[in-house]
């Protein structure tokens, strides 16, 4: 029986084997991302040449329709947004003036800060002086930034926390149900994930109730023409961004959506963690809608290599066997 | 038969959930749960380490239970954050009661990784070793 027994966990690893050798046609997420050389500006109205500005849609109780309009195809593109240092913008929507100032003279946050890259070379914590850091906050980030966010969550096909879900390159949806009080945000890539937002007035769970997870605890509201979604509750096993901001799980995030016109969401993330900075700050960028797009089946964890190459700061793999000394590392092994 | 299928059907789930179930703690480096030893190698004192980041301070307990210390002081030079040096002041009590300090003067490696390491040279009344703790 036990003979028989490792004969079919042997038969299931190397069906196991075969299928992710079979290979995931996507990079898996993070680290290996391409970049996004055409990425719209900081803040409000960015992207080039818009499309033309068709009038917001809605639902038949006025309600601004944050989605598909009945009868047609669509999603939002999420644009790769791998620096949320570089995000920044003030009260009236606008990139920090001392960001503005350090993009023209093209120096912060080093090669790929403003617009995506791999992250070489970058600058660290003193490159984006506008983060209120704290000290340990800005060593981490510096920790990130050396090794090119080797440790990137992402990059082990974790979900990304907070804002980071409208960061990450793949078409999301947003479902708006009036009638059960909720809103339902699904996102292609991201781990293949779904957010639940209650829109019934509840308040958030409190002290143990609150159970700390990826994404957190949304509750939303209407203000106007914008959802405002608060969320808590996040655990700490995610960074905010690929660049590796980090945060704790006493980050409270206030999401703002709105929808100026039918082509162009507009998303602000007000970011309060006085766990890892001494006060808040606001990020914020437009995220285009593609009028054929819909979302495919993408499963991140499926043949990542990534995970099973990346070796710790010691040399040994992060998963599977430690090497012994003097053993090599496995073919094609090592940091990426 | 069956109870052999069931065992079958567990160890095949665990052993499908081992990769996702190892992740990293990337919120204060210090935050969360140790456990190591100090003391002789032949002999060693095992060791539980609660720590907490409430945004100020790291508070915390060494092994907690009826022998457990507070953590007074613990503190961490990110001056030079490839060395992160870490001091950690707790006081515990020896057999009969008496107040015994604790000093633990280490290092954090490996802060990127699951394997987080602290580790050093632990101090214990007149008792003095290498130490060592890694994050659960």
């Amino acid at each position: 029986m036990r003979k028989g027994m490792r004969g079919m966990l042997l038969g299931v690893s190397a069906v196991i084997f075969i299928a992710a050798a079979a290979g995931n046609p996507r990079p898996p997420q993070g680290a290996s991302e391409p970049s996004q050389a055409a990425q719209p500006p900081v803040g409000r109205g960015g992207g080039g040449a818009p499309p033309p500005a068709l009038p917001t849609p809605r639902l038949p109780d006025g309600t601004v329709n944050l989605g598909r309009v009945p009868g047609e195809k669509g999603a939002w593109r999420v644009p790769y947004i791998t620096n949320m240092g570089m995000r920044l913008v003030g009260s009236d929507g606008q990139p920090l003036p001392e960001l503005r100032q350090a993009q023209a003279a093209g120096r912060a946050a080093g090669p790929g800060g403003a617009a995506g890259g791999d992250g070489t070379g970058r600058g660290g914590a003193k490159a984006e002086p506008w983060i209120p850091w704290m000290p340990w906050s800005a060593a981490v980030y510096d920790y990130n930034s050396r090794n090119n966010s080797k440790y990137d969550p992402e990059g082990y096909c974790l979900p990304p926390g907070g804002p980071r879900l409208m960061a990450t390159p793949y078409p999301m949806e947003i479902i708006q149900l009036p009638e059960s009080r909720r809103i339902i945000m699904i996102f292609e890539g991201a781990t293949h994930i779904w957010r639940e937002i209650y829109m019934d007035g509840r308040p958030h769970p409190e002290d143990d109730a609150l159970n700390p997870t990826y994404l957190g605890h949304s509750v939303g509201r209407w203000e106007g023409d914008t959802l405002v979604i608060d969320v808590v509750g996040f655990n700490e096993n995610s960074w905010l961004d690929y660049f590796g901001h980090p945060h704790t799980d006493k980050l409270h995030v206030v999401e703002r959506f709105s929808r100026p016109n039918k082509n162009m969401l507009h998303y602000e993330a007000t970011v309060i963690d006085p766990g890892a900075y001494t006060r808040p700050f606001t990020i914020a960028w437009d995220v285009p809608w593609d009028a054929n797009g819909e979302l495919q089946e993408y499963i991140c964890q499926e043949n990542n290599q990534f995970l099973y190459r990346l070796v710790d700061d010691f040399g040994q793999p992060i998963f599977g066997p430690r090497r012994q000394p003097g053993e090599l590392p496995a073919r094609g092994g090592g940091p990426r | 038969m069956m109870d052999a299928k069931y065992r079958m059907f567990v160890m095949l789930l665990i052993w499908l959930a081992l990769p996702a179930s190892v992740m990293a703690q990337f919120g204060h480096p210090l935050d969360g749960q140790w456990s190591g030893q100090w003391g002789p190698k032949e002999k060693p004192n095992r060791l539980l380490l609660n720590l907490d980041w409430d945004g100020k301070t790291v508070t915390g307990v060494i092994n907690p239970g009826p022998s457990a210390a507070t953590v007074k002081r613990v503190t961490v030079d990110y001056s030079d954050t490839s060395s992160w040096l870490v001091k950690l002041e707790a006081e515990g009590k020896d057999a009969s009661g008496k107040a015994v300090p604790i000093v633990a003067d280490g290092r954090l490696e490996n802060i990127g990784s699951y394997r987080r390491i602290l580790r050093g040279t632990w101090t214990q009344g007149n008792q003095k070793s290498e130490f060592v703790l890694t994050r659960n």
